[in-house]
């Protein structure tokens, strides 16, 4: 592989480093252990930190079950799902139980599940989802998306610090794709967005995978003469709304893109809170751009259409510049 | 509930109609692994070499009018069941004409209207949607049907497994399920995997009547599988399938299973079904190894042909799809940003 | 000869590039289909790519121990024609499977984003500009922070999308004001500026008739000095038509007319910076002679900018006397509230043709206007209003 850390390797090197530096910390799921992950998210870590990388049988109900006993404990469990998507199958554990928790009984939750998240060609309606706005509609539960290498080491290891369950929906497109030459000394703190692009034509609010697409169609549409703010908003829940009013109060217009699906999305949350607290902000109507409202297709040339692509961010931007 | 396996005297006739659809399954298997590794298949590959004998023995009990919910594995009991060499290559290569029109591909495929359920990533959860099935057909007054899915090792730790055996039991549903103890599911072995000595244990706890089957033998999983179907159809209730075997490839064609022992791969379990199976019709003298051999050529030919016919098939058009998920197009909710 | 790509697979999910570890096959070499022709390695397992057709491995351009993102072209196989027909290889032009991605469709083109250039030269406006026809929530903020009306703005040509005007347009609008002296404006003027603008929002619309006044001045100088002005004479005129037909002075909110309770009329006075509108209650059932009194201490009121609010507001049409300021004619915006608005002229001598003298005669006339609002009466019924308030004005003894 040639040079630069990826974002995967991020993810990894994040839980070399809190495996090292806490001892509470330790990581269960499916094929985690000396097979290093589905996707070598921890690889090698079973052998340098014997005993705290651990195997699970195919039982995301107890894998996370398991978690929250732990960390009820005082331990500090990582959780890795193989895919966002069997995250379903331990949906009951990580809304009822782990989000209601510290609610109910004042004792905190601190563990953090990992979802590798989001499509990649050919993956398919189970190896594809976003489920980030699904679990940050639950209470209790704190949700992050990286959207760059640098955060995606700096967030998960914050995310392990938090006394709170952390949902960590790391991008599976991002895995090998992104790469970055350093890993950060120091990152905003979680529950803050990031001016990814500064602009003042239109502001783009998204995440993960879609800042990307966004920076793409920002980078575009600079060669027309327009300036395009993007907003990363890094944590979505809790999504840090006075960066996104501050953006749109330079901008005027808003433009949210996010791969998942478009009821009860991020997109529909952001456009919510600038439509009732920043109104008068507004130049023209805030627009929202997510996947289709389907499945996750499986055949590439349907997926690339399903999901927003930056071609598909630039025709929504060109929309909002004229309005 | 006892604890049998099957005796009845094996078929010549099942047995080489058993073989040829095996030998169909992994020659169809070998050209998906290529297609995929020339970069003509997106996605993922999910064979089932080391599985067909058990497998094929599913399919080939079942009648049209059952139902039968496959798993990843399973090439060869879909093909038994009516699948064809068409229909996957077509889902596969994202074929607009496949049963699946390029919007799921793989071995995520089926025809619910024809019994042929297409299985969902969530292991275990096909268990309680055949019960759901069998449930409903008796309702209806429909006899003499019996539903038949598969699983491996791992999906026997899913919750949906454990709810759907018990439901099905609790209803004495005429259930087929079989495991498929391939030792790995990815790269978790048995042992991180369920702490009883013996799946077919879980047979007493659940309340169904459970069989043992020697995975690599296409005789004795015909036999054991064809009892276990039996029962089911004459109103024994569920009933479970465990057979040990050894998946002879990875988890999926990305993966070189580097994880699985040589020492597991040259023990009884290792062994592969479809050459012990070619053993015995070639020691019984059931068929020649000339026949064998232009089996093996007809086959080829028909992959060929289909293959080179699916290559030229539209694929599906982003622009033509309705992107609409539910059957009732009124009740589309239109976004209209 | 068909040359058929070789391209580095997807070996697993999320997996962007593989590194190549060696090739199985050499330049040249003639190959079969579905044969490992080169090793590789990602961060998951070591696999081998095969053919993906039988023919010539003609070319590698990929090197040993580099990595290779997904999907890049390592090399070509030359495949027989006949092979790459029955694959459907190769650049057919049947070829649905090298159809690529759909492009994304360009987006759609919209009318309004045509042009913001004049068309016209000279004009203090560009022509084709959006201008304040919308306004942003933002812009609206803003406005509404500085006391702005969209009026004030009519003059700025936008430079934004449709040649919207945009805060950036405003500010500059706003600073370039700076260079002009400026005072602040009476709450009178600013009272009478708010009135006309929300009225301006309706279809107006004014019909105009000449009136002799001979007989109507002749009665006027018999009543002397207990006399009324000609104002009183149009507005009892008016009174007495809307009491016969009430219909021309309803307004339409909604899709039903409002008739009037009462026939109250108001007269427009000019008072310092502005007019005031005094009006007469109940019109319709007083004598001209009765009103004089009345009449005159109302002007007086309103000139002193003293006229209690019993007597102003809840009119259903007013009475303007523009021809006292020399005009002839005018179309004065009619009061928001109200649906029609009597102008007078001044009154003028002109020759008038008696047959019965078979010659011209002097007599005295005046342009009569009515404005009205359109949505509630059309041309006819206003100029049969206005016909009926000169007969009436001919014989000012029924006043």
């Amino acid at each position: 592989m040639s040079g630069g850390i990826t974002y995967l390797e991020a993810i990894r090197l994040a839980q070399a480093k809190v495996l090292a530096d806490d001892a509470r910390v330790f990581i269960y799921g499916q094929d985690v252990g000396s097979f290093g992950g589905a996707f070598k998210a921890t690889e090698h870590l079973a052998k340098e930190f014997p005993g705290r990388v651990l195997d699970s049988p195919l039982s995301e109900d107890a894998m996370v079950g398991m978690a929250i006993g732990a960390a009820i404990e005082g331990m500090r469990p990582i959780v890795e799902m193989q895919f966002a998507d069997f995250s379903t199958c331990g949906f009951n554990q990580i809304v009822n139980h782990a989000g209601t928790l510290f609610y109910r009984t004042g004792v905190s939750c601190p563990l953090v599940i990992r979802l590798p998240s989001g499509g990649t060609a050919g993956g398919g309606p189970f190896h594809s989802q976003s489920m980030e706005a699904l679990y940050a509609h639950y209470p209790g539960l704190v949700v992050m998306t990286p959207g760059t290498v640098e955060d995606a080491y700096s967030m998960l290891i914050e995310a392990v610090a938090i006394d709170d369950p952390v949902i960590f929906c790391e991008h599976k497109l991002l895995y090998n794709h992104l790469k970055a030459e350093a890993l950060p000394s120091e990152a905003l703190p979680a529950g803050q967005a990031a001016l990814a692009r500064p602009g003042r034509d239109a502001t783009v609010v998204t995440y993960g995978a879609m800042l990307h697409e966004a920076l793409a169609a920002a980078e575009t549409l600079s060669s027309d003469g327009y300036e395009i703010e993007v907003v990363d908003l890094r944590t979505i829940k809790p999504i840090d709304t006075d960066t996104v009013l501050g953006s749109v109060a330079r901008t005027g217009r808003l433009l949210c893109v996010s791969e998942a699906w478009p009821w009860g999305s991020v997109c529909a949350e952001v456009i919510a809170r600038v439509s009732s607290e920043g109104f008068g902000l507004l130049d023209a109507p805030p627009q929202r751009l997510n996947a289709k409202d389907t499945p996750v297709p499986y055949h590439p040339d349907l997926w690339s259409s399903h999901r927003p692509t930056a071609a598909a961010v630039e025709a929504s931007l060109r929309e909002l510049l004229r309005m | 509930m006892p604890v049998v396996s099957g005796q009845t005297p094996i078929l010549q006739e099942q047995f080489i109609k058993a073989f040829r659809v095996m030998l169909l399954a992994r020659l169809l298997e070998k050209k998906l692994a290529s297609l995929y590794r020339s970069g003509l298949i997106r996605g993922g590959v999910f064979l089932g070499k080391g599985q067909e004998a058990l497998s094929v023995s599913v399919g080939i009990h079942l009648n049209k009018s059952d139902i039968f919910a496959p798993l990843i594995r399973d090439q060869a009991g879909r093909l038994a069941f009516g699948d064809t060499v068409l229909d996957t290559l077509r889902t596969y290569l994202g074929s607009q004409l496949g049963s699946m029109r390029g919007r799921d591909g793989n071995i995520h495929r089926g025809r619910p209207r024809e019994g042929y359920y297409a299985m969902i990533s969530h292991l275990g959860a096909m268990i309680p949607a055949v019960s759901g099935a069998l449930l409903a057909r008796r309702m209806r007054g429909e006899t003499g049907v019996v539903g038949a899915t598969c699983v491996g090792d791992g999906a026997t730790s899913t919750g949906a497994f454990h709810e759907g055996l018990n439901a099905a039991a609790v209803e004495k549903l005429p259930l087929v399920l079989v495991i498929a103890n391939n030792q790995y599911a990815y790269s978790t072995p048995n042992s991180r995997q369920f702490a009883c000595e013996d799946l077919l244990d879980k047979a007493i706890g659940y309340g169904v009547t459970g069989h043992r089957a020697d995975g690599v033998d296409l005789a004795d999983c015909l036999q054991v599988v064809g009892a276990a179907i039996h029962d089911a159809r004459e109103g024994g209730g569920p009933q479970i399938v465990v057979a040990k075997l050894l998946r002879l490839v990875g988890h999926g064609e990305h993966d070189d299973a580097h994880y699985i022992g040589s020492d597991i791969k040259k023990s009884a379990l290792g062994r592969d079904c479809l050459a012990l199976a070619e053993a015995r019709i070639l020691d019984e003298q059931w068929a020649s190894e000339k026949e064998i051999a232009s089996w093996r050529k007809d086959i080829n030919e028909e992959i060929e042909a289909t293959t080179a016919k699916v290559r030229k098939e539209p694929t599906p058009d982003p622009t033509e799809e309705d992107w609409c998920a539910v059957s009732e197009a009124r009740l589309v909710d239109n976004f209209l940003s | 000869m068909a040359k058929v790509p070789l391209l580095m697979p997807q070996l697993g999910e999320s997996i962007a590039e593989a590194t190549i570890v060696r090739f199985l096959k050499k330049t040249g070499e003639t190959i079969e289909a579905d044969v490992d022709l080169i090793e590789v390695e990602t961060n998951k397992a070591v696999m081998e790519v095969t053919s993906p057709c039988s023919g010539v491995l003609s070319e590698l351009h990929a090197n040993e121990g580099e990595s290779y993102p997904v999907g890049t072209v390592l090399g070509y196989i030359e495949v027989e024609d006949a092979e790459a027909i029955r694959l459907g290889l190769g650049g057919q032009p049947d070829e649905p499977e090298q159809k690529s991605s759909p492009k994304p469709k360009p987006a759609k083109k919209s009318l309004s984003q045509a042009s913001v250039k004049a068309t016209v030269t000279g004009l203090p406006v560009p022509a084709h500009a959006g201008g304040v026809s919308y306004l942003s929530p933002r812009m609206k903020a803003r406005m509404a922070e500085l006391g702005l009306h969209a009026a004030d703005l009519a003059g700025v040509a936008g430079k934004g999308a449709s040649g919207r005007v945009t805060i950036e347009d405003l500010e500059r609008f706003l600073e370039d004001l700076e260079r002009n002296h400026s005072t602040p404006a009476s709450s009178m003027r600013v009272a009478v500026a708010d009135a006309m603008r929300r009225s301006w929002t309706r279809p107006l619309a004014t019909v105009v008739l000449p009136v002799r006044l001979d007989t109507t001045l002749d009665h006027r100088r018999k009543t002397a000095p207990h006399k009324a002005g000609l104002a009183l004479y149009a507005l009892r005129a008016i009174a007495i038509a809307l009491a016969e037909h009430p219909a021309p002075a309803g307004r339409l909110i909604g899709d039903r007319i409002i008739h009037p309770r009462s026939i109250d009329i108001g007269f427009a006075v000019e008072a310092e910076e502005g007019v005031l509108v005094p009006v007469i209650r109940n019109a319709d059932q007083f004598r001209l002679s009765e009103l004089i009194d009345r009449y005159n201490r109302l002007v007086d009121l309103a000139r002193e900018r003293r006229l209690p609010a019993a007597e102003t507001g809840g009119s259903i049409a007013t009475v303007t006397n523009y021809g006292v300021f020399g005009l002839t004619l005018a179309t004065p915006i009619p009061l928001p509230e109200q649906t029609l608005l009597l102008g007078i002229g001044s009154g003028t001598i002109a020759p008038h043709w008696d047959p019965s003298k078979k010659a011209f005669v002097p007599i005295t006339e005046a342009l009569f206007t009515l404005s009205f609002d359109h949505r509630v009466l059309d041309g006819g019924a206003a100029g049969r209003l206005l016909k009926r308030i000169a007969e009436l004005l001919h014989a000012p003894e029924t006043l």
